[in-house]
Order: C-alpha cells, then sequence, then structure tokens
C-alpha cells in the first residue's frame, strides 16, 4: 500500500471510528435547553461577594432543586466572579422552578409554646397511658406531626434537624410579627469573659419592640425547665436555632447575645440571621424558558436543513466537480463525524451542550469546509490550464490551496476564539462549535483531502474521461480548449 | 462558447475594476437604503439587550390581536407589545413583549397570555431579562467585536498590507449596514441569535476577502512585470469568480434550506429570522469581496508611487508594441499572456517595498 492510501485508511478510521466509539460510549452531543426544553436562570449576586458565600449559595440552591425532583441534570454553576447559571432541563413549570431557586429563605423569630414528648402534647389526656399520637389539627401531616405548610403569623408544629437529617426536636411555635428583615445585624464573636462563642443580634426599632415584648412574656416562665421560656428562630418552616430567654425581665433594647457551642455554629447562625439559607440575595438577570414544543422543532428544523443542505451541497460539487465532488462528499461525512464526535467527548468531558447556535456554528461551517474543497479544485484546473501535467498539479495545487486555507481559517479560528474569549451567552456556544469545526476543517484539508485527490489522480479518474479530474479541469490532455 | 463554460475555464474577462463605479453606485444605493430603514424604522431589539419579558405562545384558538391587547388590558399590561406571526404553514403565534415586570405580574402574564392563545403554561415559551444583562450582553458583543476587528486588520496587515485591511474592513462594514438594514426593513426581531449570525457574516466577509486578496498578492508576484495593478486584481477576480460563485452556493444553500424549513415547514420563526441574516450576510459578503474590497484596493494601490510610474512604464511599452504589431501586420492578442507562470519570474514589488 502507498503512503497516501495508510494515511487515508487511518484518517477514516480515526473519523468513522471516533464517531462510532464516541456513540457507542453514549456520548452522543448533549442538547442544551433551547433544544430539548427547559428553563434556565441566570443570577447575579452582590458585587464583592465573596466566593465561598456563593459557592454555599449554589449547594443550598442544588438541593432544592433536588428536592422538586424529576429534574434530569439540574446544571448550576458560577460564571464569571459573581453570576451563577442555572439550567434545568425539561423543567418547564417556571413559576415552580423560580419560586425554588434565587429566593432568600423567610426567617421568623417565634414563642415557643409547647414541646413535643416533653408534656406530649398530642396525647390524647382521656387515654391513660397510651402515648400513641392521635393528631387531628388544621394544617398538620397526621404522619410527622408537623405543620405542613408554615405561616409564620400563625402557630405551627415545626422540628429543628440534626445534621444527618433526623428530627432533633419537634416545638410548637406562636406566630409572629418579628420577621428577618428586622434585623439589622448579626456577628459571631468569641466572648472571652465567659469563653463561648456567641451571635450578637441587633434589630431595628419595631423588631426592638416586637422582640421585648416576646421576650418578656416567655420570661415568666421557667428557665430550663418549661420551653415556654424559649425562642425559636425559624427558617423557612425549619427550627434553626431555639435559645432560651435569660433575663427575667425579658430582652429590651433590641440587642441580644446568643450563645452557641461552637465557632462554626456561631458562623453558620449569623449567616442565617442575615440572610435566610440563601446567604445572598440575588438579582435575576435573564430567565429564559423553553417549551419542549419549541425545543424540539427547533432540533427538528436544524437537523432537516443540514442534511438538506448537506445533500444540496453534494449535488452541486458532484455535478461540478464530477470525480472531486465524491472528494468532497466523502470528506464532509469525514469532517461531520469528527465534528459530531469532538462535542459529544467535550460534553462528556467538559459538559458542553450543543445549543441552537452551536448547531448554526456548524452549519456554517460545513460552507466553511466546502470552501476549502473549493479553493483546492479551483486551483488544480488552473494548474492544469496552464500546462502543468495532472499530477504536478495536484500536488503543486495542494501546497499552493492550502496556503490559503490556512490563512482564511486563521481569521475564523480567531474571531472564533475572541468571541468564546469576551463574549456571553450564546455567542459563546457559537463561537466554540465553529472554532472546533474549522480546525477539524484544516486537519482534513491535510490529511484526508491532499491524500484522497493524489490517490485519484493516480487512478483512472485522474485522466480519465468526462468524470475524471482532467475532464472537471474542462482542458483536454493535448492542451486542445475544447 | 457560453458564458458558463467561460467562467467554468476561468476564461472570463471582466474589467471588475473599470466597472467599478457601477458597483458603487449599487453598493451606495443599498447602504443608503438601509440607513434610511435604521432611521425611519430602527431596530426591532428583543428583551435581551433593553430587558423586558417576552412570552410567546403558539396560537391555538385562532384569537387576534384585538383579542390578546383585551386580555392584556384587563391586567394592566394593554401597552405591551403584541406581534403576530404568521407561519406559512397557516399556524400563527403570539409575542408579546413588555416592560421589566415584577414576580407577581409576571406569572399574570404568562397566564393570561397562555389562556387568550387556548394552551397550557408549560407550552409557553418565556424570557425575562433583568435591564442590566441586556446592557451587559450588548456591551460584552460590542466588546468583542472592536477587539475582534482590531486583531484581524492586524493579521491581515501582517499577512498581507495594511491598505488590504483597509479594504477588506470597509467591505465587511458594508456587509453589516446592508445586513442590518434588511432587519431594520423587514422589522425582524434583533436578538443574541441575530448578534451570533451577524459574527458569523463577519467571519464570511473576512474570510472570503482573504481568499480573494491572496490571489490578487500571488499575481503581483508572478504577474505584476507587464501589467498595471488593476489588470492584477482583475485577472485574480476572473480566476477566482467561479471560487466565489461555487463558495457561496455552497454556504447559501445549507443556509437556504434552514430559511425554507424555518419559514416552510415548521413553524420555528426563530431559525427563519436567524436563516435570513446569515442569507442576506453571506450574499452580501460574497459580492462585497469582489465588488466592494478589490475594487478600492485596485484605486487605492494605483495611487502608490511604484505602481504609477509601473503602469506609465508599460503604457508606453505598449504603445510601442502595438505600432509593431501593426507594422508587421501580425495578430498577437495574447502576447501580453505569458506562456506559462513558470518563465522567467520578475521581482515581485511587494519584496523591494517592505524594505524601503
Amino acid at each position: 500500500m502507498s503512503k497516501r492510501l495508510v494515511s487515508l485508511v487511518v484518517i477514516l478510521a480515526i473519523a468513522w471510528g471516533g464517531l462510532a466509539l464516541a456513540l457507542a460510549n453514549d456520548m452522543e452531543p448533549k442538547l442544551g435547553l433551547d433544544l430539548q426544553g427547559g428553563t434556565s436562570v441566570i443570577l447575579r449576586a452582590p458585587e464583592s461577594t465573596d466566593e465561598d458565600v456563593l459557592k454555599k449559595a449554589v449547594e443550598t440552591m442544588r438541593s432544592r432543586i433536588e428536592a422538586i425532583g424529576g429534574v434530569q441534570e439540574p446544571e448550576i454553576q458560577v460564571s464569571g466572579d459573581r453570576n451563577v447559571l442555572i439550567q434545568l432541563p425539561g423543567v418547564t413549570n417556571q413559576e415552580q422552578a423560580l419560586s425554588v431557586i434565587g429566593q432568600t429563605g423567610q426567617l421568623s423569630f417565634r414563642r415557643v409554646l409547647a414541646q413535643r414528648g416533653f408534656e406530649d402534647p398530642f396525647a390524647d389526656p382521656s387515654d391513660g397511658e397510651d402515648t400513641t399520637t392521635t393528631i387531628d389539627l388544621p394544617g398538620v401531616d397526621p404522619t410527622t406531626g408537623l405543620t405542613i405548610n408554615d405561616d409564620p403569623t400563625q402557630p405551627a408544629w415545626l422540628a429543628s434537624y440534626l445534621e444527618d437529617g433526623t428530627v432533633s426536636e419537634v416545638l410548637q411555635v406562636d406566630g409572629t410579627s418579628l420577621m428577618g428583615e428586622q434585623v439589622d445585624e448579626a456577628l459571631p464573636y468569641f466572648d472571652s469573659t465567659e469563653n463561648r462563642w456567641v451571635v450578637q443580634l441587633g434589630l431595628d426599632s419595631t423588631g426592638a419592640d416586637a422582640f421585648e415584648t416576646m421576650t418578656r412574656e416567655a420570661a415568666q416562665f421557667g428557665l430550663y425547665v418549661d420551653p415556654q421560656r424559649r425562642i425559636a428562630i425559624v427558617l423557612d418552616g425549619e427550627i434553626v436555632s431555639a435559645p432560651w430567654v435569660t433575663p427575667n425581665e425579658g430582652i429590651s433594647g433590641g440587642t441580644a447575645i446568643i450563645s452557641v457551642g461552637s465557632q462554626e455554629e456561631a458562623q453558620d447562625l449569623s449567616v442565617v440571621l442575615r440572610y435566610g439559607s440563601l446567604p445572598i440575595s440575588f438579582e435575576r438577570l435573564d430567565v429564559k424558558k423553553v417549551s419542549a414544543t419549541l425545543g424540539s422543532d427547533s432540533l427538528q428544523g436544524g437537523l432537516i436543513a443540514g442534511v438538506g443542505g448537506l445533500i444540496l451541497v453534494a449535488i452541486a460539487v458532484m455535478f461540478y466537480y464530477r470525480v472531486l465532488g465524491l472528494v468532497t462528499v466523502l470528506g464532509i461525512t469525514v469532517f461531520g463525524s469528527l465534528v459530531i464526535a469532538a462535542i459529544g467527548t467535550l460534553g462528556r468531558v467538559q459538559g458542553l451542550t450543543l445549543t441552537l447556535s452551536g448547531v448554526t456554528g456548524i452549519i456554517v461551517s460545513i460552507g466553511i469546509t466546502a470552501d476549502s474543497y473549493i479553493v483546492y479544485f479551483e486551483r488544480i484546473k488552473e494548474e492544469i490550464r496552464e500546462g502543468r501535467p495532472l499530477l504536478l498539479a495536484v500536488d503543486e495545487g495542494f501546497s499552493r490551496a492550502f496556503r490559503t486555507i490556512l490563512t482564511a481559517d486563521t481569521v475564523s479560528i480567531m474571531g472564533a476564539f475572541l468571541l468564546y474569549a469576551l463574549a456571553i451567552g450564546p455567542v459563546k456556544g457559537f463561537a466554540l462549535s465553529l472554532g472546533i469545526a474549522t480546525v477539524i476543517d484544516i486537519f482534513v484539508a491535510y490529511y484526508f483531502t491532499r491524500n484522497a485527490v493524489g490517490i485519484l489522480a493516480r487512478s483512472r479518474f485522474g485522466e480519465g474521461g468526462w468524470f475524471s479530474i482532467r475532464g472537471a479541469s474542462g482542458v483536454a490532455l493535448e492542451g486542445g480548449t475544447s | 462558447m457560453s458564458a458558463f463554460s467561460r467562467m467554468y475555464r476561468a476564461e472570463t474577462d471582466i474589467d471588475f475594476v473599470g466597472m467599478r463605479k457601477r458597483w458603487f453606485i449599487i453598493s451606495m444605493t443599498l447602504l443608503a437604503l438601509s440607513l434610511f430603514g435604521f432611521l425611519i424604522r430602527g431596530l426591532n431589539l428583543n428583551v435581551d439587550f433593553e430587558g423586558g419579558v417576552t412570552v410567546q405562545v403558539s396560537n391555538e384558538t385562532n384569537s387576534n390581536v384585538a383579542d390578546m391587547r383585551e386580555a392584556l388590558t384587563n391586567i394592566g399590561l394593554g401597552d405591551a407589545r403584541i406581534e403576530f406571526l404568521d407561519s406559512l404553514d397557516g399556524s400563527s403565534s403570539f409575542r408579546v413583549r413588555t416592560q421589566a415586570l415584577d414576580q407577581e405580574l409576571e406569572r399574570e402574564l404568562v397566564r393570561t397570555v397562555a389562556e387568550t392563545a387556548g394552551v397550557g403554561i408549560e407550552e409557553t415559551d418565556v424570557e425575562a431579562v433583568g435591564p442590566t444583562f441586556g446592557e451587559e450582553i450588548t456591551r460584552r458583543a460590542i466588546q468583542a467585536l472592536v477587539v475582534f476587528l482590531i486583531v484581524a486588520a492586524l493579521f491581515i496587515s501582517w499577512r498581507f498590507e495594511w491598505k488590504m485591511a483597509g479594504a477588506g474592513l470597509t467591505a465587511l462594514f458594508h456587509d453589516l449596514t446592508i445586513t442590518f438594514g434588511v432587519y431594520a426593513v423587514v422589522g425582524f426581531e434583533v436578538t443574541p441569535a441575530t448578534v451570533v449570525a451577524v459574527l458569523t457574516i463577519l467571519g464570511y466577509s473576512l474570510y472570503d476577502t482573504v481568499v480573494v486578496f491572496d490571489k490578487v498578492n500571488e499575481n503581483v508576484e508572478s504577474w505584476s512585470e507587464k501589467h498595471t495593478y488593476t489588470e492584477v486584481v482583475n485577472k485574480a477576480m476572473n480566476q477566482v469568480l467561479m471560487r466565489s460563485i461555487n463558495t457561496s452556493l455552497t454556504s447559501l444553500l445549507p443556509v437556504g434550506s434552514l430559511l425554507f424549513v424555518g419559514s416552510y415547514l415548521l413553524g420555528a420563526s426563530t431559525l427563519r429570522e436567524f436563516a435570513l441574516a446569515l442569507f442576506v450576510g453571506i450574499a452580501a459578503g460574497t459580492y462585497s469581496s469582489i465588488f466592494v474590497a478589490s475594487p478600492l484596493l485596485a484605486v487605492w494601490k494605483e495611487q502608490e508611487d511604484y505602481w504609477q510610474h509601473h503602469r506609465r512604464r508599460l503604457e508606453g511599452r505598449r504603445e510601442a508594441k502595438i505600432a509593431k504589431t501593426t507594422v508587421r501586420t501580425a495578430s498577437a492578442p495574447q502576447a501580453s499572456r505569458p506562456p506559462s507562470s513558470a518563465g522567467a519570474r520578475p521581482r515581485p514589488p511587494k519584496k523591494k517595498r517592505k524594505k524601503r
């Protein structure tokens, strides 16, 4: 086998084998939201937000999304220094999606009315020794004994949880008017006189009054004896902390000190007090919902257009360049296989998704790659017209045409690179697929086209009749004009 | 011999540069129309650029704009912009756009629009963009564009020369203006996808110009001994004419099928609008690299001292030659063509200028 044939076989094996391998490993390109339907949200954190805080917010959002259930492969990523991109494929109920993400939790301060298990408030008094609880309270889940939808202004049965998610205690808390917005500050610090970690809480004036009333009421009860001496800090229906009110006259002036076990607890509690469970309040930059219908329409449209376009291109080049057109058609399948394999692989490795603009980038690159063939073929024709022998025309022609292709592709790649680096949103997807496809174009031109045409020129398709390369050049071997 | 077979063999002899006035008038007319369109109608920027809410639904109840307007007025959004999108397959859809709304009102809007069109909330396509984000997208896109233009100009100056970069960029602005002009006149919505399309056109326009100038440069090296710059450019144009036609054909075929599929087979209006931008842009790009960039380059280069001297020298020599051939009564119209470019290569003038 000649060197050319070996290279040709190798590149065909790489392209088709690569595609087969990618598909066999389930690495077909991942579809973006605009092609399969779903909701995407871009949120922005306030300026100079700490990286750790942002990470924590992303974690919270992730667990909230997982809690909705049924979202396949949600993606949440931090982009730039303060944007958060959330992709929820398949979620077409925007209201539901938005209610979970991006909102800070609702924080409330509430008096504790009773503790379950302490005096067994659910036990039926007429039942004597029987400790099974019969719960028949409005809005309370009969199996857990917890209020289902907590409204902070109404009394509710709520639980606090240990780190592993098990219930630590269940308290009945009163309705309240003191909410998280009334918290001015919450700072963790180490109280060296008492040798403990505390959170210093500061409330605004209306908050201070409500807090004073609440704590004075609580202070009537026995310290460390009666649960009614406690104030619960509730976040989204979960008790975060329920400290005892120590001063017998209640707490006035709107400042309080909550003592906690460790530095970490102090920091967590102060974050919750300040921001709710999402440690930052986000600005909603962009919300986009694509229905599954539009998504599949676009995908279908893109595919039909792509395939239809390719067939038309194939007919045109076969008509015009004859046997060389065959090379083009084969080359475009090589090119297509490599592009699909590359995007599929990147989807697996880098999480790249193929969006509508990405598809466009590829459709555009079909044009660019077809042009590489045309530049080369026109060059061959020209060399033949200038009187070169066919083989020389094919080889010389390639090195000259390749220079042109390289220059023009460089401009495309440069553009793709810059757009990818500088632009945001859909432009990035376009730039990436254009860039990948253009690099593959250079590769295909050098390893596939050159060798394929080289082999053809040396076969009977070189100097043959109407269908041959010579035939396509329009110049007969004798050098006549017809 | 038919025009096609002459083109097929690259034996056309069109005086592209000589007929430049004709091309320039065509381009100027198109540019003027585009600018006129801008001024009169402006661009229909979508929410991504200005912030706001867009709801798009397919119209299942055959409602008309008045129905939709009435429903929206009931929830206090009577000033919303309502677009009725007609698809050629007989279906239609609504695109309703308002300013940025709070979440409550936004929900109401989506519900109202869906109800009026007779589809479920799940079947709506919604986009809500904060005003700052729109600004940012625009700013970043323009930033990327400017950097790209600078880098491309530097690259062409380095690879070829700065006058080619100048002519290439002029052609580029020509194409962009015409594309935006079409958008303004037709009233299609400008989306980030459109920006992508425009960037593509940018790439295409430059790509095409580079291919053409590459040929010009090559001809300058091998051909200019006996020809003026204008003739060199003309020859290059005639040589690449078929390439340009074929390339735009092969680029336009996929885009054209996108346009066709987008408007005839499916109600995907995004595809249609996108494809239109590409179609116009690519066509303009091919046109401008031959009919704008190259004549411009020729005119510009002919003003250089070197090429002026060269032209005068050649004219003198040709007159002498014509005199001689008339005396001998020999017809040698092909005499100015060297038998093959493999012959004695003249000294490339480009190198000489570089040393200076």
